[in-house]
């Protein structure tokens, strides 16, 4: 019932037929060729996957950081901060994207990829300082006792000790960052007013909907945005599913 | 601080300037989301008491633009809509999860790896995909009126999406496609945990397959089940994309769901407040959700 449309979709990208009618003896794949010239999609491949990296470095950044100075530091005041910082999970994307569109439009980037970029970096903060903080809260204390023991700044215990231990769930946040970001199609459709920073995702939207009945197209279209996606996921398949099913409350 | 008073030394350079210098680490992630996310949730609020049109000066009305909601047949509309996806993204998966979880956990049969990845897929591909996939199963010469052709129901072949009658339901069985994987898989490896003493005893009782589900299989699902519910409802109650990439609410305004009116009344009517009213409608819906769930879910205990 799951695969069905799945195969569907992958043979109608291999269909020479507009209507995507399935030929198993006439398959083809210049349907990806033609959708890549006349998507431009390469370039559009490009915003995206720039995109997709700097959003998941600096939310990496940016959440370790502040998960460290909660778990570890405990710096003053870090448990109603980190009661504000979850109070993020609860909030639908759509009661702040109103006022956030007329802030980020006023920028002298206002309209493009920018930001996306630093949308969804905000947008991350408060899943990516929960389950790192978990993480971090699973070191055993003693280690980091004996690190400042040992005289060992806060930062030399972040990078030496704290990180390396935690690298599953940081692999983790970077898979659900990316995964969160490059199908991300609400925010940029609201956002992005610059054709030549569309993200993937909406270029393949705009032309699935100027191509509205060449369902092979389309289709082809369709395989060709899902799959980095898809190939992590055959690879971190594990993290995924724990991933998105933690992450699942997220805004 | 409890680390760091371990050592009396350490404690004393902390007093100094270890919090400052912790307030350091925090700063980033604070003000990406303070600027991201808590500005403007509330600016949110005090947007949704005012009629601006983006560009001229906004005048303050109240709560005109929720009181205007109440005798507004659009987003009547839209919300019902929303109580039918509910049935499709949330009931009818949660409902057939249940039922493969109950009959997996009698035949003993593991599920394998595979099937696991397959069924959730559906779960990691962007909206353009599957609003792909969905348009071209119901387009007019899509494959199920293909499939009605072929078996002679002729008279049934219609373009789906563009009636009135079948546009919701046919977007909400996109829904249940995209759900239905997730609950499966989080029943299905959530009855692995009930134990096994627990059916053995119902067994003992007496109990046949169906009071061994109510009994024994139901309640050990239920951390499950409250992650299952507030994730799909919510899903129910935000559907946008999904929408907007095949009918965009249409035909007429058969299939608008209150995100899609969120949109147009922010970004093409020029009603910024009524959209921003819509916005904090969805925000204290989504929480009245997430609290009945914990609350009953709670409850039971």
């Amino acid at each position: 019932m799951v695969i069905v449309p799945l195969l569907l979709l992958l043979g109608a990208a291999f269909s020479p037929v507009q209507s995507g009618r399935i030929d198993l003896g006439d398959l083809n794949y210049s349907n990806f060729v033609n959708v890549w010239k006349e998507a431009e999609f390469g370039r559009h491949l490009l915003v995206s996957l720039r995109l997709c990296t700097l959003v998941v470095a600096i939310t990496l950044v940016i959440t370790t950081l502040a998960a460290y100075a909660i778990a570890i530091l405990n710096v003053p005041g870090s448990k109603w901060i980190f009661t504000i910082i979850l109070a993020g999970l609860m909030i639908p994307l759509e009661s702040i994207l109103v006022p956030l569109y007329f802030t980020l439009r006023a920028m002298p980037f206002g309209g493009g990829a920018t930001t996306l970029l630093i949308a969804h970096v905000g947008l991350n903060v408060s899943f990516g300082v929960f389950w790192m903080r978990a993480a971090f809260l699973a070191i055993p204390k003693s280690l980091i006792e004996s690190a400042s023991i040992d005289g060992a700044s806060p930062f030399k215990t972040f990078r030496m000790i704290v990180l390396p231990l935690t690298k599953p769930a940081l692999i983790t946040l970077g898979l659900l960052t990316f995964l969160w970001t490059w199908n991300d199609y609400f925010l940029a459709v609201i956002l992005i007013t610059d054709p030549d920073q569309l993200p993937v995702t909406l270029a393949i939207g705009e032309f699935a909907t100027k191509y509205s009945n060449k369902y092979n197209l389309m289709s082809a279209a369709a395989v060709l945005v899902a799959l980095p996606v898809v190939t992590l996921y055959i690879f971190f398949q594990r993290k995924f599913i724990q991933g998105v099913l933690t992450g699942a409350l997220k805004g | 601080m409890r680390i760091m008073s371990a050592s009396p030394s350490i404690a004393r350079k902390k007093k100094k300037s270890g919090s400052k210098i912790g307030f350091l680490y925090l700063l980033p992630a604070l003000i990406a989301y303070g600027y991201v996310v808590i500005v403007p949730t509330f600016q949110s609020l005090w947007f949704s008491f005012f009629k601006w049109n983006g560009i001229t000066e906004a005048q303050w009305v109240g709560l005109n633009n929720y009181i205007g909601f109440l005798s507004n047949p659009l987003i009547k509309q839209a919300f019902s809509h929303t109580l039918v996806l509910i049935l499709f993204y949330s009931v009818l998966p949660i409902s057939l999860g249940l039922l493969s979880a109950a009959l997996i956990s009698k035949t003993q049969i593991r599920f394998s790896g595979f099937f696991r990845s397959v069924i959730f897929l559906p779960q990691i591909l962007t909206s353009v995909v599957i609003a792909v996939i969905w348009r071209q199963i119901f387009s007019t010469d899509g494959i199920l009126n293909d499939a009605l052709r072929a078996v002679g129901l002729e008279s049934l072949t219609q373009p789906w999406l563009g009636s009135f009658t079948f546009t919701l339901p046919v977007l909400g069985l996109a829904g249940s496609w995209t759900t239905m994987g997730l609950c499966m898989l989080l029943f299905i490896s959530g009855t692995a945990n009930i134990s096994t003493e627990l059916y053995d005893a119902a067994k003992l009782d007496g109990a046949g397959a169906i009071r061994e589900f109510f009994s024994v299989t139901l309640p050990g699902l239920r951390p499950q089940l409250a992650v299952a519910m507030t994730l799909t409802l919510i899903a129910a109650l935000r559907v946008f994309d999904l929408v907007w990439l095949t009918t965009r609410g249409g035909p007429g305004t058969s299939s608008i769901t209150p995100s899609v009116l969120l949109y147009s009344k922010a970004f093409t009517q020029s009603d910024v407040g009524a959209g921003a009213a819509i916005g904090v409608l969805l925000a204290i819906l989504a929480l009245v959700v997430a609290l009945v769930i914990v609350r009953v879910m709670d409850d039971k205990d």
